[in-house]
């Protein structure tokens, strides 16, 4: 992957980024700053499958005219912008809190090179109030009533269906992003991996090739081919797993315990390949940390053990009429709308947006022609489902390519002491959520300075909202589970 | 002698049949499953525990689920669901059904004494059905009446008469329509998931989300015992169908009720483990299915009446 370096005057960035983004192989990446007196801006071109990354310092003491008007992929990002950094856009639709929603942690933004302190009367943290007859209010979270994470939803309904879901998150904050800054860059990759525990692999693997790009080196094949196993495991696992809690959901338990079952074959597989059941640590800069040759073996005998059985439950899915009735038609998220804020992954091929960072990004071993991305154009949550399916049946053809062809060599490489200095390092991974990347700047020296991540999550949150509206109260929960978002990843 | 039988089996057998719906729905999942007494086992765990009880209630949400308990064993002497029971008090088929929607009102009001946002949102949904429902099981209970041209449901159900081929499509008729309609008065799937604790989907959990203690107890108790009458009277009423063609003695028809009660069991966690629960908006459909059920037994009771 290049990465070309564009510097753009703040005032001509909005104009500049709106016309560049009108190009269909031009998407937003990311948007952030180093240390609050610059606009990073992270363009990428899926066609020439490069990186723009734009650097506009910021003129005017942290502030700036906001780009969310024009852009409003970038409104989530601008919001984050001015709780992280302090940098305020000047006339931003709707400047609401993300993670710090307590009035305690209100004013000093953490990542600011400077103390900055905030205005208080521009910190807003309130919810969209619709007063009307029959309008009442569902408050849900963010202490749900099963084990799942922290999310507040503020539902307005009238009636059973609702007219505005609200989200809430920041309850998972743990100052990630400024850990990774204090510790040294071969430590990074174990935090990378714990970050959102189910994302375990993508997060380490975008760690790692950010990481490489710094140190200039190159993997071995073997190496890509592990991680390439490693990676549809876990997609593998992760969308077994959001079926069956699709299928409960709907109460359909027959399958929900079957699939969750099968789900345990994936772990013995995952336990075989990483030495972990929840893929910990496997993947860390130049290879991966465990090579074991006998258990491949294992490994595909366990996955033709799982194709047989799972492939009859996924056709089963497919055919069952009242499971595909129940789905179909709720949850409808348009394509435009998912272009517009900028959806990826499970969420946007189901809109009909054909984007998918494997057949784009190195990351692994992804021959082009070797899987069809999955697409619907239905939007829905039967859409969502079946793209779903379509990628289980995808990551077994990619996993039997990777097990038959797999090279022998080393799975690891010697690194050097010391990053480039003053350099950009980017790693896009496609998680089984969607396009998660990782920026990684360097300071004079080769210490990390900016580490900034971009969980899927934090684009598609916004989608559930949207897609929730003018859907029943009652079925706001399967909307949720086919959205399958991590609240962890977002809030870092 | 046979009223301390019927006793027995109203305090042990409720949460049994629980029990037993539950390992059911574990085999049909290929689950080992919970031991069949483990609703015993939850509800001396219960009964042990304290109770929390919101500061916002009223005496209504403790002493409600002890009136319910106590109309429903009434219930359980008015309703003919056991072959050998005999009519302690003068049992009137609307009698039954009035004492049903009375349970209903105290089960309603105790939900909402709390002012928990999420108990008063469920019994909305909740009345919403009931309303629904009503005519059904109204309906059903009529067309026996209709077609015995009386309103005692022990007369009704004696063993003592004589049955023609006749009242064969009544009986069956009435037994669908109580099935269905205890599906949803139970909120079994495909209507409400007994297992979900999901707050935005659950009906009958959220109703019952402030209990604890004994006044949980109470209230798992009065439902087990309560579909458990329900489950018997539809098999005494598919039992009572056999009498054409084989006079049996009681023992023998109470053997073959609990029989039935079983079938129906399996039918029930069979479909609790295979269907999609239905979207909110569609289970009036399903509740239309009770009723026409209930008025077919009308109009067969109608024009079979002798």
């Amino acid at each position: 992957m290049t990465i070309n370096h564009v510097n753009i005057q703040i005032e001509n960035l909005g104009n500049e980024l709106k016309k560049l983004l009108k190009q269909p192989n031009k998407r937003l990446g990311l948007l952030t700053s180093i240390d609050g007196s610059q606009l990073i801006t992270l363009v990428l071109n899926t066609d020439s499958h490069s990186v723009d990354v734009i650097n506009s310092d910021l003129l005017d003491k942290n502030s700036y005219s906001s780009l969310s008007a024009s852009i409003p992929q970038a409104h989530w990002f601008e919001r984050t912008l001015y709780e992280m950094f302090g940098v305020f856009p000047k006339h931003h639709p709707r400047l609401k809190s993300v993670i710090f929603n307590d009035s305690n942690n209100l004013i000093l933004p953490p990542l600011a090179n400077k103390t900055i302190i905030r205005d208080v009367n521009q910190v807003d943290t309130s919810f969209i109030n619709i007063e009307a007859e029959n309008v009442y209010i569902v408050p849900v979270g963010p202490v749900h009533a099963g084990i799942i994470e922290p999310g507040h939803f503020r539902i307005t309904c009238v009636g059973e269906t609702i007219i505005n879901l609200e989200i809430r998150l920041g309850f998972l904050h743990r100052g990630v992003e400024k850990q990774m800054t204090k510790i040294p860059y071969a430590k990074t990759s174990y935090l990378a991996s714990s970050i959102a525990s189910d994302t375990s692999i993508a997060n380490s693997l975008a760690n790692a090739i950010a990481i490489e790009q710094l140190l200039n080196i190159d993997v071995s094949e073997r190496t890509l081919y592990l991680r390439t196993l490693a990676l549809e495991l876990e997609r593998l696992s992760m969308h077994i797993n959001d079926l069956s809690g699709m299928c409960t959901d709907i109460a359909y338990s027959a399958l929900a315990m079957e699939l969750a079952r099968l789900r345990g074959i994936v772990f013995n597989m995952a336990d075989n390949l990483t030495g972990s059941r929840y893929f910990r640590y496997f993947i860390g800069p130049g290879g991966v940390r465990k090579d074991c040759d006998k258990n491949l073996i294992v490994i595909k005998k366990l996955l033709k053990e799982l194709k047989n059985k799972l492939f009859k439950i996924l056709f089963h899915i497919l055919n069952n009429f009242s499971f595909t009735q129940r789905l179909d038609n709720i949850g409808k998220l348009s394509r435009s709308l998912a272009n517009d804020f900028n959806m990826v992954g499970v969420v946007a091929r189901a809109s009909g947006i054909q984007y998918d960072t494997r057949s784009i990004f190195n990351q692994g071993i992804y021959p082009q022609g070797i899987f069809k991305i999955a697409k619907e154009n239905n939007g829905d949550v039967l859409g969502r489902t079946k793209v779903r399916i379509v990628e289980i049946f995808n990551s077994f053809e990619i996993l039997e390519n990777v097990l038959d062809n797999i090279k022998s060599g080393d799975a690891k490489v010697d690194l050097n002491h010391k990053l480039s200095p003053n350099s950009f390092g980017v790693g896009i991974v496609e998680s089984f959520r969607g396009e998660l990347i990782h920026l990684i700047v360097t300071d004079n020296s080769g210490f990390i300075k900016r580490y900034s991540i971009k969980d899927p999550s934090f684009n598609n949150w916004t989608g559930l909202a949207i897609a929730c509206r003018n859907n029943l109260l009652s079925d706001f929960p399967i909307c949720n589970k086919s959205f399958g978002l991590s609240y962890s990843g977002h809030d870092l | 002698m046979m009223i301390i039988a019927q006793i027995i089996l109203t305090i042990f057998l409720p949460l049994l049949m629980i029990g037993i719906i539950r390992k059911l729905k574990a085999l049909f999942q290929n689950r080992t499953g919970p031991n069949l007494f483990q609703p015993y086992f939850n509800l001396f765990k219960l009964l042990k525990k304290n109770q929390v009880i919101s500061q916002d209630s009223s005496f209504v949400f403790i002493i409600s689920p002890i009136i319910s308990l106590g109309l429903v064993i009434f219930l359980s002497f008015l309703l003919p669901w056991l072959p050998f029971n005999k009519a302690v008090f003068e049992s009137n088929i609307f009698l039954v059904v009035y004492l049903l929607a009375l349970l209903r009102f105290l089960t309603i009001i105790s939900a909402i004494d709390t002012g928990s946002p999420f108990s008063s949102f469920s019994t909305s949904k909740e009345v919403t059905f009931a309303v629904l429902l009503e005519p059904a099981v109204i309906l059903s209970f009529l067309a026996l009446a209709i077609f015995y041209k009386n309103t005692n449901l022990f007369y009704i159900f004696s063993s003592n008469q004589t049955v023609t081929l006749n009242q064969i499509p009544v009986f069956i008729l009435f037994a669908m329509s109580l099935f269905l309609t205890s599906i949803v008065e139970f909120s079994r799937a495909p209507v409400d998931d007994p297992n979900t604790h999901l707050e935005l989907t659950m009906i009958h959990e959220a109703m019952i989300l402030e209990n604890s203690g004994l006044n949980l107890a109470i209230v798992e108790y009065t439902y087990s015992l309560k579909l458990l009458l329900f489950l018997f009277l539809m098999s005494s009423a598919l039992a009572h169908c056999l009498l054409i063609w084989w006079h049996l003695s009681v023992f023998a028809m109470t053997c073959l009720t609990v029989f039935i009660v079983f079938l129906l069991l399996i039918l029930l966690s069979f479909i609790e483990v295979f269907t999609v629960k239905l979207s909110f908006n569609k289970i009036p459909n399903f509740i239309a299915y009770a009723l026409t059920f209930s008025f077919l037994a009308v109009f067969s009771a109608i024009v079979n009446r002798s």
